[in-house]
C-alpha cells in the first residue's frame, strides 16, 4: 500500500531528478524494514518533492550531455532547454489548432455580427439534386435554389416583381407574387389586364431565408419590364457582377441617397403621414450632422435604416447597400424563366407530400406557393389524387409564401363558387385590386369537405394569406402556431448603383375583417406546437367525420 | 587545489557526511546512507530525498562522479558513486577547517574554565 504511494511521490518529482534517482530511491524503500521506516521514507519523499519543485529549478530537466566541441568552421546550434514535446502531443496540437482555425473562419463567415469585414467565401456543396434526380408526385422536393445568389454577393434581401398577364385557361389567374424573393430592386408595376390580371408585388421579408425563386414572366402579354432577377448568369452576369467597389461616401453621395430615400418613401410608403415622419427624421439627422461619420456604404445604410425605423417602428423599411454594381431594371431573360420552370419541375413544384391518411383524410404538404402558370398542372394532379378524401389538411408549416395566383388556385378547390379572398391596396397608385378564387373546378368534390391548415412561426407571407383568407371565410380550421405576421408587400427601389430602399407600398385588406395580419400574425383556431399540429388536426378531422 | 576548494567551504553536514562516506570506497546510495549512520554512530540519519538532492549538486560541482550500475550487484537499480579528486580536496579542506575550529574551540574552552584557587 505504501510502496505505490511512494512510487507516486517519486513520479511527481521533476523529470530530471526522477529519471536519475527514482529507481534508486525506490530500491532504498524496498530495503526498508517495517512500517515506521516506510512512513519515514514517505515523509522524506514529500519533503524532497517540495524541495525539488520549489528550490531546484535548475534540476527540473535532465542535465544536458557534455557538448561536443564544434569543428572549426562548421556552425553548430545548441538548445538551452533540452525539453522536446512528444510526437502525439505535436499531432494533437496540430489537429486542435486546425480545428480552431476552421471554427474561427466559420464563425467569421456565418456570424450575425459582422465586425470584421473579412470576406471568406462560402463552401460550395454539391446540390442535393444530384442525389435526387427527379421528384414525382408525393416525392420529397429539394429546396435548393440555385437562382438565389450567395448572401455575400448581394445583400438585398428582397426583390419585388410585378407581372401582368391576361389570364386565359386553367392557369389564368392573378399572378400576384407574394414571396420575398432574392435580390434586385426595381419597380415595374404592370398595367392592368382586363380581368383579375395584375401586379405581383412580393411580400416584404426581413429575413433572406425564405427566399423564393424570382418570378418568371410567362404570360400572354408583357407590358412592362419584369421582376428583377436574382442570379446574374450568362450574358448579363458580367454586367451585374461588376467588380465590387470600395466606395467611400462623401457628403454629396449621402445627400443623393437621402434625397432618393425621401422621394421613394413619399411616393410609395403605405401610410403618407408615417412616410413624412420618416423623411423629416432623415433630414433632421442629416442637418444635425449625425450622418457625417458614415463614409462606409454599409454603415450608412444601417444608419438610415435605424433612423427610419426609430420613428416608423416598421421593421420592413430598409436601406440596403450592395457592393455589387447593379444595372437599371434588368429585364428577365428567357433563360431565367426556363431555369425557374426546370427547377420547379425537378422540385415537384415544392409539393413534398400528397397522401391519404387513415380515415380517408387527405394530406398536402407544400413548401412554397409557386407560380400557378408553371405549376398549375402539378396542383391539379395533387388535388385530383385527394379528390375523394373526406377531409383535407394543408400543411404550411414550412411554407415561406410565394405567388398569390397559387393561393387563389388552391383555394378554388375549397369553394363551389368564385369567392372574394382579399384586396391589395396600392398606395402610390391609390388603387385596389381584388383577389378571387376561380370558377369551380369540374368534378371537384372537396368544396364541402372539412379543411385544416397547419401553421407555424415559419409560415410567411402568401402562406399566411392563404391561412387568413380561409379563416375569415370560416372555411378551414387553423391548427398550430401564430404565423410570422407579414401582411404588407413592398418593393425595393433602386436609388443608385449601390443603394436600394425597401418600401412597403401595398397593403393586403381582407374584405371581411377589413384589415390583415401585419405585425400580429394569423392566430390559429387550435393553438398547439407546430410539431404536434398534424396529429391534432388528424384527431379533429376524425372527430368531425364521426359526427357526420 | 586547496585554495580553490576553500571557496566551497563550509560544507553542510549532509555534504560533509556524504563526501566522508565516499572517501573510503565507491558506494551506492543505500551504502552511503548506512555508512553515514555508522560514522555518526546513529546520530545523523540521512533520508534518500536529502541524499540524492545533495548528490545531484555534488555531481554537478564535480565533487562526486557517477559510475553507473554494476552487473553483479544484488539490486540492479543501484548506481555507484565515487569521490573525485576535487571532492577529496574539498573534503580535506573542510577537515582542516573543522580541525582549526575544534582546536580553537578547545583553546577557548580551556581559558574560560574557572581555576581553583
Amino acid at each position: 500500500m505504501l510502496r505505490p504511494l511512494y512510487r507516486c511521490l517519486l513520479r511527481l518529482h521533476p523529470s530530471g531528478f526522477r529519471r536519475r534517482f527514482a529507481d534508486e530511491m525506490l530500491s532504498i524503500f524496498d530495503h526498508s524494514v517495517g512500517k515506521p521506516a516506510a512512513l519515514r521514507l514517505l515523509v522524506d519523499g514529500l519533503v524532497s518533492l517540495a524541495r525539488q519543485w520549489a528550490l531546484r529549478p535548475e534540476f527540473w530537466h535532465e542535465l544536458s550531455p557534455a557538448q561536443q566541441p564544434a569543428a572549426d568552421g562548421i556552425p553548430s546550434f545548441y538548445t538551452l532547454d533540452p525539453f522536446r514535446p512528444r510526437a502525439d502531443a505535436v499531432i494533437h496540437g496540430l489537429v486542435l489548432s486546425t480545428a480552431l482555425f476552421c471554427l474561427t473562419c466559420f464563425a467569421i463567415r456565418y456570424s450575425w455580427i459582422h465586425i470584421l469585414h473579412v470576406n471568406i467565401p462560402a463552401v460550395q456543396f454539391d446540390s442535393p439534386r444530384s442525389m435526387q434526380p427527379s421528384a414525382g408526385a408525393g416525392a420529397s422536393a429539394t429546396l435548393e435554389r440555385p437562382t438565389v445568389p450567395p448572401r455575400w454577393q448581394d445583400k438585398t434581401p428582397i426583390a419585388l416583381s410585378t407581372a401582368s398577364h391576361s389570364a386565359p385557361g386553367a392557369v389564368a389567374m392573378q399572378n400576384r407574387a407574394l414571396q420575398p424573393s432574392a435580390t434586385h430592386a426595381s419597380e415595374t408595376l404592370g398595367s392592368e389586364s382586363p380581368e383579375r390580371s395584375g401586379r405581383s408585388p412580393e411580400l416584404l421579408s426581413t429575413t433572406p431565408v425564405p427566399q423564393a425563386p424570382f418570378q418568371p414572366h410567362v404570360g400572354t402579354r408583357v407590358d412592362q419590364p419584369q421582376a428583377p432577377q436574382p442570379k446574374p448568369q450568362g450574358a448579363t452576369s458580367a454586367m451585374i457582377r461588376a467588380m465590387a467597389e470600395d466606395v467611400k461616401l462623401d457628403a454629396a453621395e449621402r445627400q443623393r441617397v437621402i434625397d432618393g430615400a425621401i422621394a421613394n418613401l413619399t411616393k410609395y410608403y403605405i401610410y403618407p403621414d408615417v412616410a413624412q415622419t420618416m423623411a423629416d427624421a432623415l433630414l433632421a439627422h442629416e442637418n444635425s450632422g449625425d450622418d457625417d461619420a458614415a463614409t462606409d456604404g454599409e454603415v450608412f445604410a444601417d444608419l438610415l435604416t435605424r433612423q427610419m425605423r426609430d420613428v416608423s417602428h416598421d421593421r420592413y423599411v430598409m436601406m440596403v447597400y450592395s457592393t455589387v454594381t447593379k444595372p437599371e431594371n434588368p429585364p428577365p431573360s428567357l433563360e431565367d424563366v426556363s431555369r425557374y420552370r426546370k427547377e420547379m419541375e425537378e422540385n415537384n413544384c415544392t409539393f413534398e407530400k400528397v397522401k391519404i391518411l387513415p380515415h380517408n383524410i387527405g394530406y398536402l404538404k407544400f413548401n412554397e406557393f409557386p407560380d400557378a402558370s408553371i405549376c398549375g398542372t402539378t396542383v391539379a394532379a395533387a388535388m385530383a389524387s385527394l379528390n375523394h378524401a373526406d377531409a383535407i389538411i394543408f400543411d404550411l408549416r414550412d411554407n415561406p409564401g410565394g405567388y398569390a395566383n397559387m393561393v387563389a388556385l388552391i383555394a378554388t378547390y375549397l369553394f363551389d363558387h368564385p369567392t372574394h379572398l382579399n384586396d391589395f391596396y396600392n398606395r402610390s397608385e391609390h388603387s385596389t385590386e381584388q383577389s378571387w378564387t376561380h370558377p369551380p373546378v369540374p368534378g371537384n368534390r372537396l368544396a364541402d369537405k372539412p379543411a385544416f391548415v397547419l401553421t407555424s412561426l415559419s409560415t410567411f407571407s402568401a402562406a399566411e394569406g392563404f391561412s387568413y383568407d380561409l379563416k375569415m371565410l370560416n372555411r378551414a380550421t387553423l391548427v398550430g402556431e401564430t404565423t410570422s405576421g407579414r401582411g404588407h408587400m413592398g418593393m425595393g427601389h433602386r436609388i443608385d448603383d449601390h443603394f436600394t430602399i425597401r418600401v412597403p407600398g401595398i397593403r393586403v385588406v381582407n374584405p371581411i375583417s377589413k384589415t390583415n395580419w401585419e405585425g400580429t400574425g394569423v392566430k390559429p383556431d387550435v393553438k398547439v406546437k407546430a410539431a404536434d399540429a398534424l396529429k391534432t388536426a388528424e384527431k379533429l378531422a376524425e372527430r368531425r367525420l364521426q359526427k357526420k | 587545489m586547496k585554495d580553490s576548494a576553500a571557496t566551497f567551504l563550509p560544507l553542510s553536514p549532509a555534504t560533509l557526511h556524504i563526501l566522508l562516506s565516499l572517501a573510503g570506497e565507491d558506494l551506492h546510495g543505500y551504502g552511503i546512507m548506512q555508512e553515514v549512520t555508522r560514522q555518526s554512530q546513529g546520530k545523523y540519519k540521512l533520508g534518500p530525498g536529502t541524499l540524492y538532492d545533495n548528490l545531484q549538486k555534488l555531481i554537478q560541482r564535480k565533487f562526486v562522479q557517477e559510475l553507473g550500475r554494476r552487473p553483479g550487484d544484488e539490486d540492479p537499480r543501484r548506481r555507484y558513486y565515487r569521490l573525485t579528486s576535487l571532492g577529496r580536496g574539498v573534503l580535506a579542506a573542510e577537515t582542516d577547517r573543522l580541525a582549526d575550529v575544534v582546536r580553537e574551540a578547545r583553546l577557548r574552552l580551556q581559558i574560560a574554565k574557572p581555576r581553583r584557587a
